[in-house]
This record gives structure tokens, sequence and C-alpha cells, in this order.
């Protein structure tokens, strides 16, 4: 049997940690955590959080399960239901680390009513799975003493509250906050960076600027309750609500479909070419790139048995398609604001804690509508680059829109440049099929835009 | 690093004296908001919204 290899993030909580055996993700829990498993299990949360659909499943293994390293410390092993993809908040929009915010909240009300509370409160415990958040620490939880306050308050404001703040009062986006501060953002920099008028704000005056001022004073004497923890939590919970992104009057994207000169006919053929293309098709996994407000990541979302991940550097179109998503309850889209200039990098302790996005892609379908030009005219990339990339992020097919140089949103991006790299139909298709073979070529109907089906060629040995 | 591994042990050091000034500062708040509403429920037939959490367990 393969050896069992321990998630490289899951070092921190001596409770326990995840691993993996031929693919299969495990839980162990060590007894220094059974008092608190037996209550989450005992005191009906779990059951009451798994119904709500607030917090990821598992079945404890009986028997002999696969055992990891640190087997002398367990107490079970458990075998969680299996995540589709894993993403992280600094690839979340504004309302994608709202909900998870609130979800949080909710799991700490319910918490509090068996007995429990949450002892750390950090997005990465957090999963996006069939359209919704999903609480996937299961370690998180331990017996609640109402005489304290909640432990991992600070923490709520550094990961979730204080970027939300940021980005509805000041337009920064608070994926790029977390991926400044992975671990947080303090109460000092927050108030530094919030306009003055957000002391006159009460939420904002209490959690941020009084935090501020009273944070390392004396904690000697703690008088706390359960309802004064229910307040809070409840006024968290109001004031969450009613934020919002102030990042869309800066979207470059913002109604690029609706309100641009690419007419509605012009969507409509490229629909019917795309589901020409789709038709007959096998795949189980697609990635669509640049997908904008998603309009075809939902085409390919008709695919009930396919997941599809909907990346986009924008993230006032992936907070659209969110949305869109939650709203229409489409469970097998995933939107994320990933650029493809700029994906997001391996970080955290040796470079293996959160894995790059590159590596945790894994995909068959590959669609790359209107993408093409920029990163040519605009990323400076070579297509012969850009073919190379291409074949690296999928393993069978490629759906790729071509934008040649005398379209209108070719001819923007090179208005002002004086050079750029080869592009036109010829050394595209040369390049890209040192990679692919053409399986299909037709040319947008009204314009010169052409769509084409790639198949992947079999690398020889 | 080790300072960001003791935090993970006690995401909370520190923040417990502001919790004790919000949660006053809160109960004096919702106090007279629901004798506000009392107050206001005198005069008009519209009834005060419920709140989930107000002082069940006080």
């Amino acid at each position: 049997m393969p050896e069992p290899v321990r998630h490289p993030s899951s070092y921190r909580d001596p409770s326990g940690f995840i691993f993996q055996v031929e693919g299969i993700y495990y839980r162990q829990i060590n007894q220094s955590y059974a008092a608190d498993y037996s209550l989450l299990m005992g005191s009906g949360l779990y059951d009451t959080l798994v119904k709500k659909g607030l917090l990821i499943a598992h079945q404890e293994l009986p028997g002999h399960p696969p055992i990891s390293a640190n087997a002398d410390q367990r107490y079970k092993t458990l075998l969680p239901a299996q995540l589709s993809t894993i993403s992280y908040p600094y690839e979340w929009g504004f309302e994608q680390l709202r909900d998870a915010a609130l979800l949080t909240l909710e799991i700490m009300n319910e918490a509090i009513l068996h007995g429990m509370i949450l002892k750390d409160a950090t997005p990465f415990n957090i999963q996006f799975e069939e359209g919704k958040p999903v609480f996937i620490d299961t370690l998180s939880f331990e017996k609640y003493d109402p005489s304290l306050p909640w432990i991992a308050y600070r923490q709520f404001c550094e990961c979730f509250l204080f970027p939300l703040y940021l980005e509805h009062y000041c337009g920064m986006e608070q994926r790029k906050i977390q991926t400044a501060w992975p671990d947080g953002i303090s109460a000092s920099l927050t108030a530094r960076l919030l306009p003055w008028k957000t002391r006159l704000s009460f939420g904002a005056l209490l959690h941020v600027h009084l935090q501020n001022k009273v944070s390392g004073k004396d904690e000697r004497k703690v008088v706390f309750s359960r309802q004064k923890l229910l307040n809070i939590l409840q006024h968290l919970e109001s004031i969450i609500r009613g934020l919002h992104t102030s990042a869309a009057n800066l979207s470059t994207w913002n109604n690029y479909y609706q309100a641009t000169i690419l007419s509605q006919s012009y969507l409509h053929e490229k629909e019917k070419l795309f589901r020409d293309y789709l038709d007959g098709l096998v795949f189980h996994t697609a990635l669509d790139l640049g997908a904008n407000d998603g309009y075809f990541s939902q085409i390919l979302s008709e695919r009930k048995d396919a997941f599809i991940l909907a990346v986009d550097a924008d993230t006032i179109c992936i907070d659209r398609l969110y949305r869109t998503v939650r709203e229409k309850q489409i469970r097998n889209i995933l939107p994320l604001c990933i650029g493809i200039l700029h994906p997001s990098p391996a970080i955290g302790f040796r470079n293996r804690e959160r894995a790059s996005f590159h590596d945790r892609v894994q995909t068959e379908l590959v669609v790359a509508l209107a993408v093409l030009h920029h990163l040519v005219l605009n990323g400076n990339i070579p297509l012969h680059d850009i073919a190379g990339y291409m074949a690296e992020l999928t393993a069978r097919l490629l759906v790729i829109e071509f934008v040649p140089l005398v379209d209108l949103k070719a001819q923007e991006l090179i208005r002002h440049r004086s050079s750029h790299h080869p592009y036109d139909t010829h050394s595209f298709e040369q390049h890209f099929q040192e990679y692919f073979s053409i399986e299909k070529k037709s040319v947008v109907p009204g314009t010169e835009r052409v769509l084409y089906l790639m198949r992947k060629k079999i690398a020889s040995p | 690093m080790i300072g960001r591994l003791l935090l993970y042990i006690d995401p909370g050091s520190g923040s417990y004296l502001i919790q004790m000034i919000i949660a006053a500062v809160l109960g004096a708040a919702f106090f007279f908001r629901n004798l506000w509403w009392k107050f206001r429920s005198l005069f008009s037939k519209k009834k005060a919204p419920p709140q989930k959490n107000d002082n069940k367990n006080a």
C-alpha cells in the first residue's frame, strides 16, 4: 500500500491532521481532541450543521483504516466528503468572502446553542462546494465556557471583517489584502487605511478604531456571558450584511457583454458554434479562462456531471458570476478571481502550504474565448509560449477564439504601441499545431473572429 | 514564523478587553432600542421587529 502523505497545510492544529492515500483525503483525530470530538458528535451539533449544509460531512472508519505516520496519537480516522477543488480567500470575490464570514457566524451561533464554540476563525477553513461555502475543519470546535469572550474574535476581524471594510470603504479588493496578509490585516493598519468618516460609523468605530486603541491593554479581570457573545455575533452579522464592494467603479470588464460594441448577434452566433463544438465532446472538468460574467461557463455547466472552474482577473465579473451561481443554484461552477498573467503562487511554510493555481488545476477542457489577443498584445506573451501554456493546462481539449488584428478590440490594444509580437492566423495555427491538432475551425458570422476546437497531441516518448 | 504559530494557539490574545467593552456598549444600545420600540408601540399598532438574540439569557 502506498505511504500516507500528510497534507502540507495541515500542521498547525495539534488536534489532528489531513493525510492522503492514493488520491483520497482522510482526517486523523488525535487523542488530545477526543473529548471535544465526542461533544461535537454527541451534542447533535454535527448533525445539525451537516443537515443545514454548513459543515463538511464525514464518516468514521472503523477497523483498520489507512494510518498515518503519527499513529500513536490516533483517536479516530475520518473519511470526509471529498472536495471538487481547493480555492483560497485571495482568489475569492467580495461576496464570496462575505458569505464565508456569514457562514462562520451562523456556525458560531449554532455551536453556542450546543455548548460549543469555534476556536479559530480563518477563511482557510472554508471551501466553496456546489455553489456555496462550506466549513471544512471538523477540529475547529471546542467546549464553550460562557464566562470567556470569543477566543477567535480578533482573528475573525483580521481575516474577514477588516478586508470587507477596506473593500467597502476604500475599494481595495479584499483578495489583494488576503494576498498581502494571508494571516489577516491588523486593526492598527486597518484604522489607518479607513477614511476618517468611519469613526462616525457605529460598527467601524467599535470593531476597528476602538479595538486599535485598547489592544494589548491589561485583560486580567474578564467578566463575560453567553448573551454578551450573542450580541456581538448579531452585531457583526448586521454589519457584514450591510457591506458592499465599492470596487465596481474601477472594473475594466464591467458589462463587457452588455455594454460594449459586441452585439447580441455576435454573442448568439458564437454561442451556436460553441454549442456545436461541445456536442459530442466528453469531459468532466472544464476551465473557462477569462470567463467574464460566465455566459459560456453557464453553457458548460449544463453538463450536470461536469465541474466548471470559471476564472477571471476582474473581481466584479467574478462577483457577478458568483451571485448568478448562488441565485440560480448552479452547483457545478466555481468562480475565482485569477489573472492568467498573475496566477496564485505557492505560499506558506516551505512554499507548500497553499499550492499554486497551476498545481491545483487538472482539467480535460480549456475554454479561452476572446482572451488570446489580450495575452499577446497586452501581456506581451509570444504565441508560442501561450500554446505551450494551454497544453500544460488542458489534459485533452481546447476551445479557443482567435481575435485578429483587424478586429476593433485588437486595434484598441495596439493603438499606442509601436511594436508587438507576431500575431496573425498563420503564426497562431503554426504554433498551436506544435501541441494540438485542429479539429474544427469556423469564422463567427458577422465578424473576423475564428473559433477553434483543438485536441492535444499525445507527447511522443 | 514562531510568532505566527503562537498566534494560532491563541488567536484571541489581546481581544478580551475590547469584547468586554463592545458587549457593554451593545448591551446599553439594545436596552435603549428595546425601550424606544416599547415606547413607540404605545402609540402605533405596528409591532417592534423581533430580534433573535435579544436578552433571552441575559
